[in-house]
């Protein structure tokens, strides 16, 4: 490495040789003034430190992860506050595993719970709903009229004749398949929450909670106080088991989630303290290398806590990334100066060589990371965007530690010197056909026709069959139950339980129906919504439909002393008064206050995308031919409705940004290269990873979510980097004059050991996702790792297998007025006509 | 030069406002202009009433859905029905012609069994039809204080439209019928639906109690209705005769055979009169629940369904009644007996196949 400069960078041993007044005004600034340049990077470490400690909390929020602009969304944000049904409420459900709930050990257990329950701060205790509230009530026509009670009767003591009347009160309250499960082993508390809880007036905290639940409830009831049994995520021995779902426990078990990929961030510094040391064989730069990332970590989550954001499940993301990429910038730093060490140039003026070969390289290749950051604030997804502000912070910020720190850093301690002379040795030892060389070597083959065709033919076989594979991508989350969490999480096997063993699944569709006060009841929009619900239940994906309608059509059969054939919409509208005076008492989640806002809410087998497409479909069509100025039919709301428009905003959003990514990157190329044809040596590799990318999301059942629009753009623009590395060389040298495959030779034994470290510290970097317990980071991480690697394979294969086709040395020799012979001598002018000498000159 | 631009102008507005008038969405379709819409989930959905009519069985029930099947209830076919009411009952007096009534008071006919139906009356008519019919007898007659009672009566559906539920329909012949419904509404015809007369006058139901079903024992007609009103056609006086019942609560119909005949109703309440109606004897049903259809099977026995799915089957002769075991109960609205012996009963989830036991 630095070959091509040691001529105009010599050798200097004595800092006295040294032209102090050398370099660009940058290094001088920053160099000539070391101590002051350390002070004011400790103080901003400091102070950023201080501030991520104090001010970065853990918010996962709910309105972040939703497309905020989508119409859809508006429409359910504009009347969120009257879907009570659709609001915030936790399902816990307490199972007698060795039995039924006619035992009155369960119903002691289960009053427990419900009077836990009822005291955790943020419940809206007036609607909670058991065996055990007085609310719950069943009610008969008789003779006599209308004759109820609440369903545990209020005398119980526990005999098995209360049993009996609670099975007979159970029974007519028509609760079996909402309150009690259907096999009868089971019962559920419906549990709404505040948005504000009273004592506080502030948010509920979610985690709070959440812990409650696990510690109150489930640690006593179902695991006799074993918690660590519970944390390890297994099912508890004991006769009861407590189930719980809803968004406040998702949320509880995301942010528990967070904390454990917080963890993982130690695992991610400990392999790469790992490999920089295998790399180098000197603790001193190793730890220097993994310091200096780990300060612009701290600069990073300090900005951000600063400007006020909150680490969610994709920010905390950003650290990450940002390590893996200050690693891989600071370690080729370190190799630079290590070699001019070895050489005998003395350290600080070795580190004043590297600053002048790679900063301009360095900010190129970080501008093409941020390349595929930026593209990201395309997503009108709120977490994305701040994701793609945060990770800009982080690259900016890498600016700072890896190309600048790094390398005033290193002039203090220097290298140990046996690493140093190894770092010379390797490349000795490569230069003759040895070690590393025997790598390079067969690289270089790719450079000769028959590899080259070879090679070109498998990606072109491999691309044909990965984009047919590719072609059954879905769009959206493939399993059931919270896609955020894996399938096989408590939660996810608590939903399955539930949904299976009460009659209604937990993906709700819902279309609001809007009208001017009292317009709910209104005979006509009732009529409308009867319609809307029937189409709906026509597609096979929807289980059923539930609205105002249903309680209408049942309390007015009731009032009618049950008959059936009067279960219907009738057109008095002092009947249709009653049945909503009625309803509003039994489900006041069927409309809101002034009875403007009514959903009609279909309950969906999954919520795989061609069934959320159809239901949309279905909905649409209903309310573009039935809505009036008077009567809106607004999509949608529900768990499955904000799917379906996240969907629609993926599926968009999943095309533009492969556009504009590949834009941005052809552009980049096009700028750096000064050739066409070398822009495609480079595309094409990215390419194939994209179409082998999409074929592995096939085969790993992943659909195209909010979660991989990242990893589409992180890839490209990251990938990029490594042909960046490797093409500005061999151009440099084909514009040279010399022939392909010695251009590619010296390239390789140039930046090959580069392009390897590279690859393996960012894929160490998010490696480690793939544990995570939140699923869409572990999809990221799986897809992500792979792309990582496979473009560095891509690179180091295609390029110089590609090269062979489209870039035969006439191509090159036409355009002589982009070879530059050698780069001149420092001062490297910062203008945008020299930033390819930087870049051609460097590794 | 310029008066021909404003009215080039003008001429693009009115287009727009044209076009946007296209694109608005179409006005309310009131469920007796709506046709019914052929569904694969009518089967499964709610049914109301069913009958046999040769080979076959017709049902009708909600969203104006007809449908009927020639292979004992094992397959249905969807029949046209030019409205998407809900229909509560459907009979067939003969081979061929059949009615169906439902809710907003629609009367449907049918002269190919069942296949394709037509509307002979709807809610929107009756109202009118009491004021002409019981308007003419007020003039003819205006000593009576009857009449202008019903007069208003018929005022009041017109002013409401049509908002009164048909609940069963009962034909003699092909000619002679009737249909009664909520609030002593009560029609007949002589002329096979061609014209209705209002026969409100004609039931001993002086507080307008609903009429829940109307039929014939084949010796005798009844009418059961709500809080303990059940009516039997007397042939002399020429109306429907109050018959007294120890029960108080509402029957949701009758059933019976020449010489014998049961009433069922609310709360699992069964009676049995075996001399015409005057004197009844409770059954025991052990069901707290409505008893809400009831058929003769082949062997002649009385079987009865309540809303939860309990089935009874009568033993002794009819003088008592037997629970059976239900394996799957499925709530029951209608009950009728296929060509193979076979009960077909629909109701809340459709139609229900019971094997002959």
């Amino acid at each position: 490495m630095g070959n091509i400069k040691q001529d105009t960078m010599p050798v200097i041993r004595d800092l006295r040789d040294f032209d102090r007044c050398s370099g660009n005004r940058l290094e001088r600034w920053v160099f000539n003034q070391r101590p002051l340049f350390m002070l004011l990077m400790t103080l901003a470490t400091l102070v950023l430190g201080y501030m991520a400690a104090t001010r970065l909390e853990l918010r996962p929020s709910f309105e972040k992860m939703i497309p905020q602009s989508q119409p859809y969304i508006q429409n359910f944000l504009e009347n969120r506050k009257s879907l009570r049904g659709l609001g915030n409420s936790v399902r816990v459900v307490v199972e007698n595993t060795q039995g039924d709930i006619f035992d009155p050990g369960y119903l002691e257990v289960l009053k427990q719970v419900n009077d836990q329950l009822f005291l955790v701060e943020g419940v809206d205790r007036a609607w909670m709903k058991s065996l055990w509230s007085p609310a719950v009530r069943w009610t008969e026509v008789t003779e006599e009229g209308f004759q109820g009670g609440p369903v545990m009767p209020d005398t119980y003591q526990g005999s098995p004749k209360d049993i009996e009347q609670l099975r007979q009160n159970i029974n007519r309250a028509g609760i079996v398949g909402n309150l009690v499960a259907s096999d009868f082993k089971s019962t559920m508390l419906i549990v709404p929450l505040l948005d504000k809880a009273s004592a506080t007036g502030l948010g509920i905290n979610y985690h709070q909670f959440s812990r409650v639940l696990e510690e109150q409830l489930r640690d006593k009831i179902e695991f006799a106080g074993d918690s660590a049994a519970r944390q390890a995520g297994e099912e508890g021995t004991g006769k009861y088991k407590v189930r719980v779902i809803g968004f406040a426990k998702l949320m509880g078990d995301l942010i528990d989630g967070l904390i454990q990929v917080m963890m993982f961030f130690g695992l991610a510094v400990a392999t790469s303290l790992v490999i920089i040391y295998l790399y180098t064989r000197c603790v001193r730069s190793t730890l220097l290398v993994v310091g200096c990332s780990l300060i612009a970590v701290i600069w990073q989550l300090g900005i951000v806590a600063w400007l006020g954001y909150a680490l969610d499940p994709y920010s905390i993301l950003v650290p990450f990334l940002i390590f893996a990429i200050g690693v891989s910038h600071a370690a080729q730093k370190m190799n630079g100066i290590m070699q001019d060490i070895a050489r005998g140039t003395h350290k600080l003026i070795a580190a004043r060589y590297t600053f002048r070969r790679l900063f301009i390289a360095g900010v190129t290749a970080l501008l093409a990371d941020a390349v595929g950051f930026a593209v990201l604030m395309l997503i009108d997804i709120p977490v994305i965007q701040d994701l793609a502000i945060t990770a800009s912070i982080g690259v900016a910020v890498l600016i700072f530690t890896s190309l600048l720190l790094m390398p005033v850093a290193l002039s203090y301690i220097g290298v140990g010197a046996k690493a140093a002379e190894r770092a010379l040795k390797i490349d000795t030892r490569a230069a003759e056909h040895r070690g590393f060389g025997k790598l390079w070597d067969l690289l270089d083959r790719f450079t000769t026709g028959k590899w080259a065709t070879g090679a070109v033919l498998v990606a072109t076989l491999m691309g044909i069959g990965g984009f047919v594979v590719s072609l059954q991508l879905k769009i959206g989350d493939l399993d059931s139950g919270a896609p955020e969490l894996r399938a096989d999480s408590r939660y996810n096997r608590d939903n399955a339980y539930i949904t299976s063993h009460y009659a209604l699944s937990s993906d709700l569709f819902a279309v609001m129906i809007k009208t001017p006060a009292e317009g709910c009841l209104n005979y006509q929009t009732l009529i409308l919504a009867d319609r809307l619900a029937w189409e709906l239940q026509q597609y096979p994906g929807v289980q059923a439909t539930s609205s105002l309608v249903n309680a209408v059509r049942q309390i007015t059969a009731g009032s009618f002393e049950g008959n059936p054939k009067l279960n219907s919409i009738q057109r008095n509208q002092d009947v249709l008064n009653y049945a909503a005076q009625q309803a509003s008492v039994n489900s006041p989640e069927l409309f809101n206050n002034d009875c403007s806002v009514m959903p009609v809410i279909a309950y969906l087998k999954d919520h795989k995308a061609e069934t959320l497409d159809a239901v949309v479909a279905i909905a649409d069509k209903f309310a573009r031919d039935n809505s009036t100025a008077d009567r809106q039919f607004l999509l949608a709301a529900g768990t499955a409705g904000i799917e379906a428009a996240t969907n629609i905003v993926v599926r968009e959003a999943n095309r533009t940004m492969l556009l504009y990514v590949y834009a941005a990157v052809t552009l980049f190329c096009l700028i750096t290269f000064r050739s066409w044809r070398a822009t495609l040596v480079a595309l094409l590799p990215l390419v194939l990873t994209s179409i082998l990318c999409e074929a592995l999301m096939v085969a790993m059942g992943i659909g195209v979510k909010v979660a991989t629009l990242p990893v589409i753009a992180l890839g490209v623009g990251i990938g990029v980097d490594y042909a960046l590395y490797l093409l500005s060389v061999q151009l440099h040298h084909q514009r040279q004059g010399l022939s392909l495959a010695d251009a590619y030779r010296k390239a390789v034994a140039f930046t090959g050991r580069v392009v390897g470290l590279v690859g393996i510290t960012l894929a160490a970097g998010v490696v480690c996702w793939v544990w995570s317990p939140i699923k869409f980071q572990a999809d990221m991480g799986i897809l992500l790792t792979f792309m990582f690697l496979w473009n560095m394979l891509g690179a180091l294969i295609l390029i110089p297998a590609l090269s062979y086709f489209l870039l035969p040395r006439t191509s090159l020799t036409r355009r002589g007025a982009f070879d530059e012979p050698v780069v001149q001598a420092p001062p490297v002018p910062v203008s945008a006509a020299d930033r390819r000498h930087a870049l051609t000159t460097t590794e | 030069m310029g008066s021909l631009k404003k009215l080039v102008l003008a001429l693009l507005c009115s287009m727009l406002a044209l076009l946007q008038g296209f694109a608005q969405a179409a006005d309310f379709v009131d469920v007796l202009d709506l046709p019914a819409k052929p569904s694969a989930l009518a089967v499964r959905s709610p049914l109301l009433g069913i009958a046999r009519v040769g080979e076959r069985l017709v049902a009708v029930g909600q969203r104006g859905h007809i449908l009927y099947s020639d292979d004992a209830g094992k397959h249905w076919l969807q029949a046209n029905v030019p409205l998407s009411s809900d229909l509560n009952a459907v009979f067939f007096p003969s081979a061929r012609q059949g009615w169906a009534v439902g809710n907003d008071g629609v009367v449907l006919h049918s002269s190919d069994a069942g296949v394709t139906w037509h509307k002979q009356l709807d809610g929107r008519q009756i109202g009118a039809l009491l004021v002409k019919h019981y308007g003419d007898l007020a003039r003819a007659e205006p000593a009576n204080e009857q009449w202008p009672l019903l007069v208003a009566e018929g005022q009041r559906l017109v002013e409401q439209g049509a908002d009164k539920p048909l609940l069963d329909v009962w034909f003699a012949n092909d000619r002679l019928g009737y249909v009664v419904g909520v609030f002593n509404l009560i029609l007949r015809t002589e002329d096979g639906g061609q014209s209705w007369t209002p026969f409100q006058d004609r039931t001993d139901n002086p507080q307008g109690f609903h009429l829940n079903a109307i039929a014939s024992t084949g010796d005798a007609l009844y009418i059961a209705g709500e809080q303990g009103l059940l009516l039997k056609w007397d042939t002399t006086l020429e109306r429907f005769s109050a018959v007294q019942t120890p029960y108080h609560g509402s029957y949701f119909g009758v059933v019976g055979k020449p010489g014998e005949v049961l009433a069922y109703g609310l709360r699992g309440h069964v009676l049995r009169s075996t001399d015409g109606g005057s004197r009844w004897s409770p059954l025991q049903t052990g069901l707290q629940v409505n008893i809400t259809a009831a058929v003769v099977d082949g062997h002649g026995r009385y079987r009865l369904f309540s809303q939860a799915g309990h089935r009874l089957v009568s033993q002794e002769g009819g003088a008592s009644l037997k629970l059976l075991a239900q394996h799957n109960p499925a709530p029951a609205v209608g009950a009728a007996l296929a060509a193979d012996g076979s009960l077909v009963v629909v109701g809340s989830r459709g139609v229900h196949t019971l094997s002959i036991e």
